[in-house]
């Protein structure tokens, strides 16, 4: 009987068995720790519709500057944040500025043509080539020495149950959208489903066990054998998730504990935040892997933070003009709340050791935080937000740099250049004239 | 083409054969040292077999190490055993015995130890305790879960429900067709669906129903479309197994598989949408799938309903394969795979239920009384798993303690399930209870018809403790027989019976055989299928049929191919066409192809087919490994005389001489199946001689001939009834008396070899235990009534 390989790995990863894996991470090299390279980790978190720029974009250039509004969550991680203006995604062709602004921001590529149509742009399908971080997850899995678990995660936050340009930004190749994960349940079986699992089965065995040997002293004789070799399996099962069990005590690692019943709703949205974050950084902290995206919603998304008290859509919001105050100031406050989204994110980091090395994960660690547009109601893709936080690929961090309208491809060679991996082209050969960006180190 | 199966390359064992043979020579030398002299002539069957053939046989024919270690048992007749004898024994010496004495030890033989009869006399079979088969495990979490959910009818019309709207999105106001489609395959061009009322820029239509599995496996579904589509299989509605929403760059078709299990109807929408400005100038598209070991091809109306059905649960754990050294699957083993396997599944289970907890529960989260419905949800789950009321200990054991020892009502929820589903009252077949008891009935039942679990009605019966008598339980059997499960099982027993789900994928030398192609493949298993599925829900189910059915099913493109004549677009019709007559499966073109080589018939792969699926004979792994003779080195010869010449020594002649010959009869078709009278110039031979097991010599011109003689030949009908009892029951008929398999011949043929009726006669045949209710009078009955009937003989 054949399945799909997905379905059965999916499976195998459900299995008692193969559940050992989880709980032999990130023992400390002993002999090797001091040979080996410092990790290195990249995190691209996205939130949707523009910003408001007087209310973003610090004045300053330099390492001397003032965080504005939206931007003073990161007050404690100043020294460690890196803002770059004047970026630009400079990616044409088929879609609108939110399509493209989605599908071209890691990928730095048109688009195919399609059928999926927004504003008055002509319709398109999907990115046409390969994203930054499934380019470095493949590169990272392809070294024995940086390979891990799964290379890459990809959070999700009330991204809509829908497929389309809007909705993705992470590509495996051409036409190959990676759907993000944004039920922080489903996050947390994939990553410690197996363990959790041997919890239930190791719960039930004892009484299967007690049951078995009634019905065994039932059966004839010639029949019992049968019974009593299925005995000794269930025996066997019984004692290596016992052994297993006494394994993970020893590594000791904090499996976070979710609230239990959070629903994938739009006023649920500040506690899957946490829960995601919270995920994000445990699954760092066993080295699952050194790549993560964190999608809020979607370009063009909808939430609406009551919790703010704003009851409009966030995408209906930006369409508003600069005139009026109302929107502008509520439109600051949902920037803001996703920058303080980005500092819990940076201090979960800080506070967490790096295991086996030096510093924290926020040392080790580049956050990313971008949008699909420069400005919600002009659709502009000059002036994409990127405020990078931690010392993950040795950027020079604490300032703000101005760029002259450069090509956002020059960014993501950077990024690739910061793990080593030494391309000098990526997404459209046109925007990666000189190379990564300059300034950065 | 499984050529292992006849030439198994065994070099090891020749080189052991050839030092056997000669320690035996020198043991028999011996023995016939130290008897000589003695007065040999008045010497009885067993007084010879002692002094000749005991030394490598072993006393009782049990074989001796390092001599000639295989047990000596099989089919042959008394006069084909004396044959063989006179002709080959002693080992090297033959010569040693005349005629009168290797009848002598034939009869001897036979009678004590040879013949499957005297096996089961001295071996008595018995019913063995089982767990479920891999096949049963799957079906009965369908079933289990299914039975918390509404069901619906399979018999309602066939195609599916098809809406079209005047707008993007189906939007009930702008709907302006409501029909049935039997199909979708449709090519608006660059028009509308309907001039007028819906705008040709931009329009939706939606169709709705349910498609049937007809066998468990892997389906592949296909969706051929320059607009978007979105296809949702079982699932309602979301995470389509096609999602062709987004069309980007060139791709045209879109694919998704799902697992699938046979006799099952599920859920089925597709969306299909042209929308404006996308550049989309025309409009078109096609459902298509791809069955298990089929080609791909429009949906057809037959696996299409427009009535509504529940999604089931599809367990898709990957298990390690049953047992089936027997010739069917059994569930006789078990192994530390199988058991990671059946943990995975319960954990499969339990997620899924624990997810669909509220509806399968039938409660709501903020239920006052949803910890009070929870709970019975469980103690149903576990009544339903364990086929049988549970009583308080079980229930404080399997239910109440989980819930109260987990931390929410879901994990409790998760161990229950995973307490019930790992429990050998779920995974083992019958342990609890006597043989006559009615649960234990009602589980032969429905294992044996659905190979699954009762039903609700079979449950009440059993309550009611109204499967007592036969005529109850052949009342439910009657009324089970008719389900889309039965023929699902019954379809996959014929398969098998046709070694058609052994057959790697047919391919002809295009350069003899032009036009043959995997199409014609895809058409020919269409027509088989078609001709399965009309004989198995058929009225009368004549069995007879399958052996003599002179029509073939063909379409336009198979009716060019085999010079039918029909319009070329024709769609599939059973057709007589040839002054030959056809014989049901031994001639349909897919049999004949598949027991066929790329360029040649093989003979010798439709004379083993008839000999062990159509007669039921035994046949050994041939003595030594032996390549085919290659067709262009004997380029004069026909494929009669090239087989007559490869098979012509002595070790080959004790099997081949029946399988050739019955392979021989089927020469006038080629190895695509088309009709031929010569070959290589030479007329086509087609004539032989069968040596029934009593033996009877059958002399035949042709398959015809052949066919009509088998269908009334009481060896085929035993045959059938065996191989169909030992698929259906799963435990060997003798076991049910040495009389069982008479018993149900003779019932077969008394009702007009009705296969639904053997089918009822055969559960009743393993659901009642001998003892409740006398048989209709055996003819002589043999000691058989102490033979445990369920694996709780114990009592």
């Amino acid at each position: 009987m054949t399945h799909p390989q997905s379905r059965r790995d999916f499976l195998r990863s459900l299995g008692v068995s193969a559940a050992a894996m989880p709980f032999v991470w990130n023992l400390p090299g002993l002999g090797f720790a001091a040979q080996q390279q410092r990790k290195r980790r990249l995190i691209v978190m996205f939130s949707p519709n523009g910003v408001v720029p007087d209310a973003f974009w610090p004045k300053d250039e330099g390492d001397k500057f003032t965080l504005p509004t939206c931007l003073e969550p990161l007050a404690p991680f100043q020294k460690q944040t890196l803002v770059l203006q004047g970026v630009c995604d400079k990616v044409r062709g088929d879609g609108d500025n939110h399509m493209r602004g989605m599908g071209c921001l890691l990928t730095g590529v048109e688009l195919f043509p399609g059928n999926i149509q927004g504003g008055s742009d002509t319709p398109a399908g999907w990115s046409s080539g390969i994203s930054m971080d499934q380019e470095l997850k493949n590169f990272l899995q392809a070294n024995p020495a940086t390979r891990t678990r799964f290379g890459s995660l990809e959070f999700g936050a009330l991204v809509p149950d829908r497929a389309d340009t809007w909705t993705r930004m992470s590509y495996s190749g051409p036409n190959k959208p990676v759907a993000p994960i944004d039920d922080p349940y489903q996050m947390f079986n994939k990553l410690y489903g197996s363990a959790k699992n041997q919890e239930y089965v190791r719960s039930v065995l004892d009484e299967v066990q007690e049951d078995l040997k009634k019905i065994s002293a039932a059966v004839g004789a010639e029949d019992r054998r049968l019974l009593e070799e299925h005995a000794s399996y269930v025996r066997a099962m019984e004692k290596e998730l016992a052994a297993e069990a006494g394994m993970k005590k020893e590594v000791g690692h904090a499996v976070p504990e979710l609230e239990p019943g959070v629903r994938e709703d739009n006023d649920q949205l500040p506690k899957i935040s946490k829960m995601q974050i919270d995920l994000l950084v445990s699954g760092f902290a066993a080295d699952f892997n050194r790549i993560a995206t964190l999608q809020y919603t979607n370009s063009v998304g909808q939430p609406k933070m009551r919790w703010l008290g704003i009851d409009e859509g966030h995408h209906e919001l930006s369409h508003e003009p600069d005139s009026n105050k109302g929107a502008v100031e509520k439109l600051t406050k949902i920037n803001r709340w996703y920058c303080e989204q980005l500092a819990y994110l940076a201090k979960r980091l800080r506070e967490t050791p790096e295991p086996g090395g030096q510093g924290s994960l926020l040392d080790n660690t580049l956050i990313v935080w971008t949008n699909e547009l420069g400005k919600g109601n002009s659709h502009t893709l000059d002036n994409i937000p990127f405020v990078l936080v931690g010392g993950g690929l040795d950027f020079k961090m604490g300032r703000n740099l101005k760029y002259n309208k450069t090509p956002h491809n020059r960014l993501l060679l950077s990024l690739a250049h910061g793990f080593d991996h030494r391309i000098k082209k990526f997404g459209n050969p046109d925007f990666c004239g000189d190379g990564p960006l300059d300034k950065l180190t | 083409m499984s050529d292992r199966l006849l030439f198994a390359p065994l070099p090891l064992r020749l080189g052991r054969r050839i030092r056997q043979t000669s320690t035996s020579l020198l043991i028999i030398a011996l023995a016939w040292m130290l008897t000589a002299g003695k007065a040999q002539a008045a010497e009885t069957g067993v007084q010879i077999y002692t002094r000749l053939c005991a030394g490598c046989h072993g006393g009782k024919g049990e074989g001796v190490a390092n001599e000639y270690a295989q047990p000596l048992m099989g089919d042959k007749s008394i006069l084909e055993l004396s044959a063989l004898i006179d002709k080959t024994m002693p080992a090297g010496e033959p010569e040693k015995l005349g005629p009168a004495e290797a009848n002598a030890v034939a009869t001897y033989i036979h009678e004590a130890f040879y013949s499957p009869i005297a096996q089961a006399r001295n071996k008595p079979p018995r019913v063995e305790l089982a767990r479920l088969t891999v096949r049963q495990y799957r079906n009965v979490l369908v079933d289990l879960v299914g039975s918390f959910r509404w069901n619906n009818n399979w018999n309602a019309e066939r195609g599916l429900k098809a809406e079209y709207f005047n707008s993007r999105n189906p939007n009930k106001s702008k709907r302006e067709i409501e029909r049935v489609d039997p199909q979708v395959k449709f090519d608006f061009k660059d028009a509308s669906p309907l001039k007028d009322k819906i705008a040709v820029e931009e329009f939706c239509v939606q169709w709705l129903g349910a498609v049937l599995a007809p066998e468990t496996g892997e389906y592949e579904f296909v969706v051929r479309t320059e607009n978007g589509a979105r296809l949702y299989i079982n699932t309602q509605w979301a995470n389509p197994v096609v999602d062709a929403g987004v069309r980007s760059g060139d791709d045209r078709e879109f694919r998704g598989s799902i697992f699938l299990i046979g006799g099952r109807a599920y859920p089925l929408r597709l969306e299909f949408f042209k929308s404006k400005k996308s550049n989309e100038k025309t409009a078109s598209i096609e459902l298509l799938w791809k069955q298990p070991k089929h080609g791909l091809e429009t949906i057809p109306a037959r696996y299409l309903t427009t009535a509504p059905f529940p999604e089931l649960f599809i367990c898709s754990t990957p298990f390690p394969p049953d047992d089936r050294s027997m010739g069917y699957e059994r569930g006789a083993a078990i192994s530390e795979a199988w058991e990671q396997a059946t943990t995975d599944a319960a954990l499969e289970a339990a997620f899924y239920i624990t997810r669909k907890l509220n509806e399968l529960a039938g409660t709501k989260d903020d239920d006052a009384k949803r910890k009070d419905k929870v709970r019975d949800f469980c103690v149903k789950f576990t009544e339903r798993a364990f086929r049988r009321p549970i009583n308080d200990e079980q229930r404080k054991l399997y239910v109440d303690k989980q819930l109260a020892e987990a931390k929410d009502l879901e994990s409790g929820v998760v161990r229950v399930v995973l307490a019930v589903l790992k429990s050998p009252r779920f995974l083992f077949r019958e342990v609890e209870g006597s043989p006559q008891d009615p649960y234990n009935v009602a589980s032969r039942i429905s294992f044996t018809l659905w190979d699954s679990m009762p039903d609700k009605q079979l449950m009440e019966a059993a309550g009611r403790d109204q499967l007592k008598t036969r005529q109850q339980v052949t009342q439910q059997a009657w009324r089970m027989v008719g389900d889309m499960r039965t023929h699902a099982k019954e379809r996959e027993f014929l398969l098998q019976w046709l070694k058609v789900d052994q057959q790697a994928e047919i391919s002809k030398d295009p350069k003899q055989y032009p036009g043959f192609d995997e199409q014609t493949v895809a058409d020919l298993r269409t027509s088989l299928d078609l001709f399965l599925e009309d004989l198995v829900r058929s009225e009368a189910s004549d069995y007879r049929r399958l052996l003599t059915d002179d029509t073939l099913y063909l379409n336009g493109r198979l009716g060019k191919f085999y010079n039918a004549p029909m319009p070329t677009d024709a769609d599939f019709q059973p057709v007589k066409f040839e002054a030959q007559a056809r014989s049901g499966v031994l001639s349909h073109p897919y049999i004949l192809a598949s027991l066929a080589y790329t360029g040649s018939s093989s003979p010798i792969h439709r004379g083993v087919f008839i000999s062990r699926s159509v007669l039921g004979r035994s046949l050994r792994p041939p003595p030594e490994a032996v390549a085919p003779l290659a067709p262009d080195l004997h380029a004069s010869l026909t494929t009669r005389e090239r087989v007559l010449l490869q098979t012509e020594a002595e070790a080959c002649q004790s099997c081949h001489s029946m399988i050739n010959a019955l392979g021989f009869s089927l020469e006038n078709f080629d190895a695509v199946g088309r009709l031929r009278d010569k070959e290589k110039g030479k007329p086509v031979i087609t004539n032989g001689v069968y040596v029934t097991r009593t033996g009877e010599t059958i002399k035949f011109q042709s398959a015809e001939e052949l066919a009509k003689y088998l269908v009334s030949s009481d060896e085929t009908h035993t045959a059938f009834v065996e191989q169909l009892f030992h698929y259906f029951v799963k435990q060997p008929v003798r076991a049910h008396g040495l009389d069982a398999s008479t018993r149900l011949k003779q019932s077969f043929a008394g009702a007009g070899f009705n296969i639904r009726n053997l089918l009822v006669e055969i559960v009743a045949e393993a659901a009642m235990p001998a003892g409740i209710t006398p048989p209709p009078a055996p003819a002589n009955k043999v000691a058989v009534a102490k033979l445990p009937v369920t694996s709780t003989g114990a009592k």
